[in-house]
């Protein structure tokens, strides 16, 4: 895991982020309450309204001294007629760069999962998945980004709710020495 | 950079050139709150919970001279009854939590999703309850408080649900080792 460390302090240091920050493990995510039938959603780009188990952001970019890097994408899905084991496709973009692109983590759904390493069996489960990047994305400070998510069909009833979590080794701000 | 090499460096840069020369360990310090709420402060005031409620034990929320933890998985269970002996994990619920070490938040506004990760409390065909800290980790040093603040939600409608809970650190640790007679 030191390879995301690695990585974020150099993408860091190319955008001329000098502050050193406190090491941390970062978990960013977003909810949306759908509407029925609806296939097609973008996560981070609207918090109107919506509760701190829904999002904890308030903006689709991380703060001036904050950055991080996304090794493992979470997608829950909350309905009684859908799940995630038909094919998805997932695209996230940084800025004006598509990062992730046409992704489908629907293999990793129900008991075709993979586990989150070799020494475990995955979770066996199709309304939550889980699934680590092989390579480190970085977001850095202050640039948008955003997710979306693509059902290959129309089975979400009104009301049903997407969140996807991001979470990897990430910098927050720091005054003093990182612990 | 090991688990072990972090912590010297981090004890370096605060001072603490003898915790090189402590006795390696693994460990885990957990509390539990067995009264039902939506936010939970876990292991500040510790030192007035006994076993098995916790095992800080009379040093409460810091560890004593050099003894330290680098944290590097967090996890969450749900006390089955107000004794604290029995506890389930966190079937259908996730938890929003900060660490705090020190006056200093370290990790701030994370989630553990239930049924995310597979590494550690559960296995298989059961959601797990705990987030592996990505990097190395993190590290309480000696004599520092440290508590965490964490709340339960629904993971699926990500509604806040009332719960008795418990939270455990578990990663590589450093006990106090004199290296001479006393």
């Amino acid at each position: 895991m030191a390879n995301q460390v690695n990585k974020l302090a150099y993408v860091d240091s190319k955008l001329g982020v000098s502050l050193p920050g406190q090491q941390t493990t970062r978990v960013i995510y977003d909810s949306i309450n759908a509407s029925a039938a609806q296939q097609y959603f973008e996560f981070f780009t609207n918090f109107a309204g919506k509760t701190e188990f829904q999002t904890n952001l308030t903006t689709n970019k991380l703060d001036s001294a904050e950055s991080m890097v996304i090794k493992s994408i979470q997608i829950i899905c909350n309905s009684a007629t859908a799940n995630l084991t038909d094919h998805l496709n997932l695209n996230i973009t940084v800025g004006n760069q598509v990062v992730l692109k046409d992704f489908d983590p629907s293999f990793n759904s129900s008991n075709r999962g993979l586990s989150f390493d070799r020494l475990h069996s995955g979770f066996n489960d199709s309304a939550s998945l889980e699934v680590r990047l092989l390579t480190d994305i970085v977001i850095p400070p202050q640039v948008n980004f955003k997710a979306t998510l693509q059902f290959s069909n129309a089975l979400l009833a009104a009301n049903d709710d997407i969140t996807i979590v991001l979470k990897g080794y990430g910098r927050i701000f720091s005054a003093g020495a990182s612990f | 950079m090991s688990a072990q090499d972090k912590m010297i460096t981090v004890a370096n840069r605060l001072g603490l050139t003898s915790l090189k020369d402590m006795q390696g360990t693994t460990r885990m310090v957990y509390d539990s709150i067995t009264t039902a709420a939506l936010t939970h402060t876990f292991f500040k005031g510790a030192a007035q919970r006994v076993f098995p409620l916790t095992n800080v034990g009379a040093n409460g929320n810091q560890f004593q001279v050099d003894e330290a933890l680098l944290v590097e998985k967090i996890g969450f269970f749900i006390p089955t009854d107000a004794t604290g002996a029995t506890y389930l994990g966190l079937v259908g619920n996730s938890v929003k939590f900060d660490l705090v070490i020190g006056n200093k938040t370290v990790i701030k506004d994370a989630t553990c999703e239930f049924g995310g990760e597979q590494a550690f409390y559960n296995d298989g065909t059961v959601g797990s309850s705990v987030i592996d800290l990505e990097g190395v980790g993190i590290l309480i040093p000696p004599q520092v408080e440290y508590y965490v603040v964490a709340k339960t939600f629904n993971t699926q409608t990500r509604v806040a649900t009332s719960n008795r809970l418990g939270c455990y650190l578990f990663g590589t640790g450093a006990l106090l080792n004199f290296n001479t007679t006393i």
